[in-house]
């Protein structure tokens, strides 16, 4: 299906992305320790680089790479109901989401919007910018599960989006 | 407690109960708790963010994350571990062992349990699971279990928290540290070795004798890896974040080009593992941040000092009941939240009882990692569950032996202070 | 019926700024007003505090000079080393016009009301190794922790040695590995820490005389009588001037003590550190933005002597 190739698609960029973000984290972290303990002259932007990279890869993870199924829960009681009542959890889990996550985002975006006072230590990039992160996550975690909501109201099997059967 | 703190605690734990991820359960708990105080929604974001944008110690756990992704696609710690079963696998119970020998060798490298669990934890779990030889709840829980000693062998970022609480020396408190990690790694190991006869658990084939030259020098640059970071850490050469990321670079440099076992294909799918790894446990540290803001914002701290006031008990009466607190809290709260806030109560009645501030730190801490494995909230629980997508109904049902092994050791703690105290009196402690 | 005014501070309850502003400060404003301090940067994140105060999030916060020229580059002035003199001379600095003018700056931009400096002791050298520092020339080469921030890096250039940013928690165990070579610190934080016991050596440069800032949301300023104003501000002084004579009390019998642990504990050519570092600063950009004449303002500002 067309469609279906194109949000894979999607998937796989955003799956580079946060590779691309890992790699960075992990080498200026490598080049930090370098120049710190051979070189005898530490560089001032490597941590800064580090905890941009560590920030951004958590909210763009969160976003766009974190199935239901790789989200850390606690799923006892959900495993052992029955697929009617799944459904049921699923979706007033779903609805809390999208409702928590709605209510906040005007004041998010405020507090997002404020941080453009403030510059990062080394670099100088505005903290409005470094902190825009969670905006896209906020937006993102919504849309997700507003259409999840939906396609469970339409009868969807709850799950359906939870990603590959656990790993054991 | 307040009617928004009830409301918080309600929806969190409802939203928790119908498996809603953890994470998200939190945020949305706490806007209902912004909402109810009539506070700023946006604080939620402003908790999270400013959290994980300012706490470097934090990223020891993606790089650990990183680092055993590597060491488990090149072989490497299959090499390491099948030395360590070379040298203790022919007992019952083996690998349980062996995880545990692991766990003291990686607790020097690292002052984070949870580092220690989504690292070496997870390479081991997927060890004794391969063949079906262990079920994935038993890998899991002792796994955890032993994971809750990283902190209390040095170095330890919990006991540098106490030090900067309790005014005392963080010197002291690592060389205290070490006789009850001892204690707590024989316990666990005891444990196994009886649940492993009770349940004949399999033998691993015993490794001949003339087999062990060979073992060894397959092993040997992976073997040694924790040499160097020891050394590094104690020789001067790294601050324990920073063993993270050269313990990853190490394993690097012999996956790809000592032993040749990992491809550029393979590298890119370990980097995307980990980065979705590192995004579910950074999501979850991120969100406990919020609720550290919460219990201040409450002002849980000076209501409990408020009914601790007027009472005059004995030292050791007021030890247990404590100990008793800080075990229905771990339960409940996160470990820096126990640390930073919880412990600082009780520390002026210490001074009045005349209880010595190292032994109370080194059993507190010891009880905030037991509270690491205690459900609901054990975040141990939580990380391993989601580096391995074992259940966490089944690493909870086989935690029990574990706990209550370690809860012995606790009380051994509690009731010797000359045992904790031994270490660093050779060292010149006057306590 | 009183406000409440949260105080988020990332110091601990037993600081000396934590003990004296509850004994002097808090019991002065009773009538009016209920302080609830919340320490260790429980409450808002070190760094987050001014944030919070101008969102409407928090009403009192203990800040710095350094964390002010986040904001208000005209305030790195005082973040560079050798400005002020001693402890006398920063309290009178700031209860000049010189302070009024720079208060302001924050309370338009911000909403933010500074009630008063607060002194928090000369900052020194404090390192491993038997090394003889005498000029900055002999800090070369020197692994030397500062805060994380651009204008601590800086100083620590401009003293000659090579700075690096760590968390004040790794700090103990860096020393005592050799990680690093030495930090900075007033001498009461080389006691509370423990850094004496990982280091060989004080070298009293006397490089910055390090300041805190005693801060409250404007709305809640404004809320106030100006009866109720004057009581406070008057509190908040009478607090700063204990902690002056605390902290400066204590500073005089640490440097005995840690000769008693066994440290060298020896002055420096401090004129040649002085000559190098005042050089740097205003030969760099953060000159640039300092408002015109104010070094000189403050020089003729009398101190202790
Ligand atoms: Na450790
Ligand atoms: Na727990």
């Amino acid at each position: 299906m067309k469609l279906r190739s194109i949000s894979n698609w999607l998937q796989n960029r955003a799956t580079d992305v946060a590779v691309a973000m890992l790699t960075v984290m992990f080498l200026s972290f490598i080049l930090q320790i370098f120049f710190r303990y051979v070189m005898r002259n530490p560089l001032g932007w490597t941590q800064e680089i580090t905890l941009t990279m560590w920030l951004w890869l958590v909210f763009w993870g969160a976003a766009f790479m974190l199935k239901d199924r790789d989200h850390i829960s606690f799923d006892i009681l959900y495993l052992a109901v029955s697929q009617k009542v799944r459904r049921i959890f699923a979706l007033v889990s779903a609805v809390a989401l999208v409702a928590g996550f709605v209510a906040s985002l005007p004041a998010t975006y405020d507090y997002v919007e404020f941080m453009s006072i403030r510059r990062s230590s080394s670099l100088r990039i505005r903290l409005d910018i470094v902190f825009s992160v969670y905006l896209i996550f906020a937006v993102a975690i919504i849309a997700r599960y507003s259409l999840r909501a939906f396609s469970l109201v339409r009868g969807a099997d709850p799950d359906a989006d939870a990603g590959p059967e656990p790993k054991v | 407690m307040t009617l928004p703190f009830f409301l918080c605690l309600l929806t969190l734990l409802c939203l928790a109960a119908i498996g809603t991820p953890i994470g998200l359960s939190m945020i949305v708990s706490a806007v209902v708790y912004l909402f109810m105080r009539g506070q700023d929604l946006g604080l939620a974001a402003e908790q999270i963010l400013q959290g994980i944008y300012s706490s470097f110690i934090i990223l020891a756990v993606p790089l650990f994350i990183v680092a055993a992704n590597i060491m488990n696609a090149g072989t490497v710690s299959e090499r390491l571990l099948n030395f360590c079963i070379a040298l203790v696998g022919r007992f019952r119970g083996g690998l349980g062992h062996v995880n545990v020998v692991a766990s003291l060798i990686f607790s020097g490298m690292s002052g984070s349990a949870v580092a220690d669990a989504a690292g070496i934890g997870k390479i081991i779990i997927d060890m004794m699971t391969k063949a079906g030889r262990y079920a994935p709840g038993y890998a899991a829980a002792i796994t955890a279990a032993s994971a809750t000693i990283g902190p209390i062998i040095p170095p330890s970022i919990p006991m540098v928290m106490y030090a900067l609480v309790s005014d005392t020396s963080i010197g002291y408190l690592f060389l205290a540290g070490i006789v009850p990690g001892l204690l707590m790694g024989g316990v666990i190991m005891t444990m196994n070795a009886y649940i492993s006869h009770k349940r004949q658990f399999a033998l691993e084939d015993p490794v001949p004798l003339r087999e062990f030259p060979r073992v060894t020098f397959r092993a040997f640059p992976a073997l040694l890896m924790p040499a160097i970071l020891l050394y590094g850490i104690y020789g001067g050469a790294t601050t324990p974040t920073e063993a993270a990321a050269v313990a990853a670079a190490y394993a690097l440099v012999l996956a790809a080009l000592v032993y040749r076992a990992l491809s550029w294909r393979a590298l890119y799918n370990l980097m995307a593992n980990s980065a979705r790894d590192a995004a579910s446990v950074g999501l979850i540290i991120g969100a406990a941040l919020i609720f550290n803001y919460i219990v201040a914002s409450e002002n849980i701290p000076a209501q409990i000092s408020g009914l601790l006031a007027d009472l005059d008990i004995h030292p050791l009466v007021f030890l247990l009941a404590v100990n008793i607190l800080l075990l229905v809290l771990g339960c409940l709260l996160d470990a820096t939240t126990i640390i930073l806030i919880i412990l600082p109560l009780f520390i002026p009645a210490c001074r009045l009882l005349g209880i010595d501030l190292v032994h109370f730190g080194v059993v507190a801490v010891v009880n905030c990692m037991i509270g690491l494995i205690t459900p609901p909230y054990g975040i141990l629980l939580f990380v391993i569950n989601g580096v391995t997508g074992i259940p966490l109904g089944r690493i909870i049902g086989a935690i029990w032996p574990f706990f209550f092994a370690l809860l012995g050791a606790l009380a051994v703690m509690i009731l010797s202070p000359d045992l904790v105290l031994w270490l660093p009196r050779q060292f010149g402690y006057q306590g | 019926d009183t406000v409440t005014l949260r105080m988020s501070a990332v110091q601990t309850p037993t600081d000396v700024r934590s003990v004296v502003i509850e004994e002097i400060f808090a019991p002065a404003i009773a009538d009016f007003a209920t302080y609830e301090p919340h320490y260790n940067g429980t409450l808002f994140r070190q760094g987050t505090e001014l944030e919070a105060i101008a969102r409407g999030n928090l009403e009192m916060s203990i800040t710095s000079a350094q964390e002010l020229s986040n904001y208000f580059p005209e305030w790195s002035m005082f973040t560079s080393g050798y400005l002020m003199r001693d402890g006398r001379h920063q309290i009178n600095v700031f209860q000049s016009d010189i302070g009024e003018e720079m208060y302001q700056i924050v309370e338009d931009a911000m909403g933010i009301k500074l009630l008063t400096v607060i002194y928090l002791g000369q900052r020194h050298v404090n390192l491993r190794g038997d090394r003889e520092v005498t000029t900055p020339e002999d800090l070369s080469g020197v692994i030397l922790r500062m805060p994380d921030a651009d204008s601590w890096q800086f100083l620590g250039r401009a003293l000659g040695a090579n700075p690096v940013p760590m968390a004040f928690g790794e700090v103990y165990t860096a020393l005592q590995t050799g990680a690093i070579d030495g930090q900075d610190n007033p001498l009461p934080t080389v006691r509370d820490s423990r850094f004496y016991e990982v280091t060989d050596q004080i070298v009293l440069t006397s490089h910055l005389v390090d300041m805190n800032f005693l801060s409250i949301s404007a709305d809640v300023w404004n809320s106030f009588t100006p009866e109720q104003q004057d009581v406070m501000q008057q509190a908040a002084y009478d607090a700063a001037e204990e902690i002056y004579v605390r902290q400066s009390g204590l500073e005089n019998e640490l440097a005995t003590y840690f000769e008693s642990q066994g440290l060298r504990v020896y002055t420096p050519d401090v004129d040649a550190f002085r000559s190098h570092v005042q050089a740097l600063y205003l030969d760099s950009q953060y000159a640039q933005d300092w408002p015109e004449g104010m070094v000189d303002r403050v020089n003729a500002v009398p101190g202790e002597e």
